[in-house]
């Protein structure tokens, strides 16, 4: 293990630990028994094949967009837009597999997946396009594309394709959902698990080899380095800038797989309730490293399941508090930590 | 009526220049953060704050003066926080203001329903007194019926001296141009970044509570992307008081051409309309409407 490995983890266990310290306070000033609370996120979470299940089945998504969001990070591209790419991504993967049901079955999911990158893939080429050709951050067009494509897609839904008075469109031929895990693994029986997971884990595992083993990666990490040393070892910087892009909104666009062929069937306005900018945490906290996001998912994942089975005695989004506070912990913890084994070095 | 009749009346002007309240008092907060070298994108997040601990404070206490000078006291406090990580700490300005916008809104939507045992929104509350001084002046007497929306207006002119006329708008402007010249200067940067940020949170603060105060409660997601088209108005504005006033005028037409429209039940469709600040200002930023330049050293940490 090197030196930058060993502080990272040495900052990310330190802002967990005191994120927790300031949740029990937290709990404590609110006159509520903090041991109580978490004892009982905990045994809810791992106390039978049901709750893992439903854990991983919410950290499924997380996954997903935290690695588009990695390979964005490591070209030092801020991509906030996550919320209305993956959203974009979504609708059009529900609508190819609602429009070309009369395809063989595995061409139709191939198919799907496919336009969806490509669109998800596409409104992340636009704030790319704006930074290497204007030098406009992509701050803040992202910011702006949220609302642009959220409000586009939501014309689209409820004026040509939403089923009447709801905001979803039609259910998805039943051939074309995914093996539910608990069909083959009794011990999830009853969880909303399903092969996403999976396809989840292996994006994860092709992000990391994608960002760390090809040349395409290495040329996107020194761009993020540097970006003008990269231009004069003679890297196109530009394009590298507008692959990543197109590359890191693309894989948001499987959020919503997760949702559509492993869950309900249709694609619903809202599915995704901000979790763009949850996998901002999620990736700030796994210092983007696709491998890091699995763990990091998974904790996100069981603050907010476990939230729900203590909502009797707290409400739930006691959870949204505490990952506020991680990732602002996290970043004070981090800079902190490098401030002070720099210091050590020298 | 119908919808040419309803926009075109004294009644839409005032409605345009009422509404555009929130968005002025947000653009001129996130401009004098920037003018002082600090991106502050969690303004969205502050205005949410202030507007639910006016909205809290005023119903627990039943005193709106002291729900005023508590929201105020709370924004003031999240933003020397804020400045401790951005201007102290040095930690990347946006990913600070990400993390803010995530955790205030968690807080209050967890504080909404732990109090009132509601998801989406307070008991109403009486909201600021009315000011009535122009009220029986014809066009005056229809929009300025607040004491923050008669703030706002004077607020063009007060933030144009300050920035342009004072010593203390000169050394803000250069912690935001060139932090290394002021500094040998003699100017303590860090302290003129925390006063920008100071300032932004309590302009902040004031847009929140008027938005409260207009509603006559708070409800979880009010502040709705305003905020953000803030940010926006102070881009296509240039950073410059009088333009931004001009850009937050547009934003707050759309919004009230959004409510004519669904007044008068027209089918042009509401989406398209709420979405236009947002497609103006990527337009604006890819240059179809003049360049926009922001402060030099702004977003660098010093």
């Amino acid at each position: 293990m090197n030196k930058k490995t060993l502080v990272n983890l040495i900052s990310v266990t330190l802002s967990v630990l005191i994120t927790v310290l300031i949740v029990f306070v937290f709990l404590l000033i609110l006159g509520k028994d903090p041991f109580e609370i978490f004892g009982m996120i905990f045994s809810e979470v791992f106390a039978d094949g049901y709750g893992i299940g439903q854990t991983l089945f919410k950290a499924t998504p997380l996954i997903f967009i935290s690695c588009g969001l990695a390979v964005c990070f490591h070209a030092s591209l801020f991509n906030i837009g996550a919320e209305g790419q993956l959203n974009a991504g979504s609708f059009v993967i529900a609508l190819t597999a609602l429009k070309l049901d009369f395809l063989p079955v595995p061409l139709v999911t191939i198919s799907s997946l496919i336009f969806g990158f490509i669109v998800s893939g596409f409104f992340g080429l636009i704030p790319a396009y704006i930074k290497i050709k204007k030098d406009v951050s992509e701050v803040i067009t992202t910011i702006m594309m949220n609302f642009v494509i959220l409000a586009l897609v939501n014309y689209f839904l409820l004026d040509f394709f939403a089923v009447q008075s709801t905001m979803r469109t039609e259910k998805i031929n039943e051939e074309l959902m995914f093996l539910k895990i608990s069909d083959v693994l009794p011990f999830f029986d009853g969880s909303t698990l399903n092969s996403s997971f999976i396809l989840a884990i292996l994006a994860a595992v092709l992000t990391y080899l994608f960002i760390y083993k090809t040349g395409f990666g290495y040329k996107l990490r020194s761009v993020g380095f540097n970006e003008l040393a990269s231009k004069y070892l003679g890297i196109r910087t530009n394009g590298v800038i507008l692959i990543s892009f197109f590359i890191g909104a693309g894989i948001t666009a499987f959020a919503g797989m997760n949702y559509i062929f492993g869950y309900k069937g249709f694609y619903e306005f809202g599915f995704s309730n901000n979790i763009g900018f949850t996998a901002i945490a999620v990736t700030l906290l796994a210092k983007n490293n696709p491998i890091g996001i699995i763990f990091s998912s998974l904790l996100f994942a069981i603050l907010d399941y476990g939230g729900l089975s203590v909502n009797q005695l707290i409400p739930k989004e006691l959870m949204l508090v505490v990952q506020g506070i991680i990732i602002l912990s996290l970043l004070a913890v981090d800079k902190i930590v490098s401030n002070y084994f720099k210091e050590k070095l020298i | 009526m119908d919808l040419i009749t309803s926009v075109i009346s004294l009644g839409f002007v005032a409605q345009v220049l009422r509404l555009m309240t929130p968005f002025y008092l947000g653009a001129s907060a996130a401009n004098f953060s920037e003018r002082g070298g600090v991106i502050n994108i969690s303004v969205e997040g502050f205005m949410n704050l202030s507007a639910f601990s006016f909205a809290v404070i005023s119903i627990l206490t039943g005193n709106i003066t002291a729900g005023f000078i508590l929201a105020v006291l709370i924004n003031l406090l999240f933003s020397i926080v804020f400045g401790y990580f951005t201007v102290s700490l040095k930690i990347n300005q946006i990913v600070t203001g990400v993390g803010f916008n995530l955790f205030i809104a968690g807080l209050t939507k967890f504080l909404l329903v732990y109090i009132f045992s509601s998801s989406s929104n307070t008991p109403r509350f009486e909201g600021l007194p009315e000011f009535t001084l122009f009220s029986s002046i014809p066009f005056f007497g229809l929009f300025l019926t607040d004491y923050i929306t008669l703030f706002c207006f004077l607020l063009i002119f007060i933030s144009a001296y300050i920035l342009f006329k004072t010593r203390f708008g000169l050394r803000l402007r250069s912690a935001g141009e060139n932090p290394a010249a002021g500094e040998s200067l003699g100017i303590k940067i860090r302290n003129y970044r925390y006063y920008g940020i100071l300032i932004c949170g309590f302009l902040s603060a004031m847009a929140g509570i008027w938005m409260a105060s207009n509603q006559n409660s708070y409800s979880d997601g009010m502040i709705a992307g305003r905020g953000y088209i803030a940010l926006a108005a102070m881009i296509i504005g240039k950073w410059k008081p009088v333009n931004i006033f001009f850009a937050c005028l547009m934003f707050s037409a759309f919004e009230a051409f959004e409510i004519s429209l669904q007044i008068t039940g027209s089918d042009i469709p509401s989406q398209l309309i709420q979405m236009l600040p947002y497609f103006i200002t990527i337009l604006v930023l890819i240059g179809f409407i003049g360049k926009t330049k922001p402060p030099a050293a702004d977003g660098v940490p010093y």
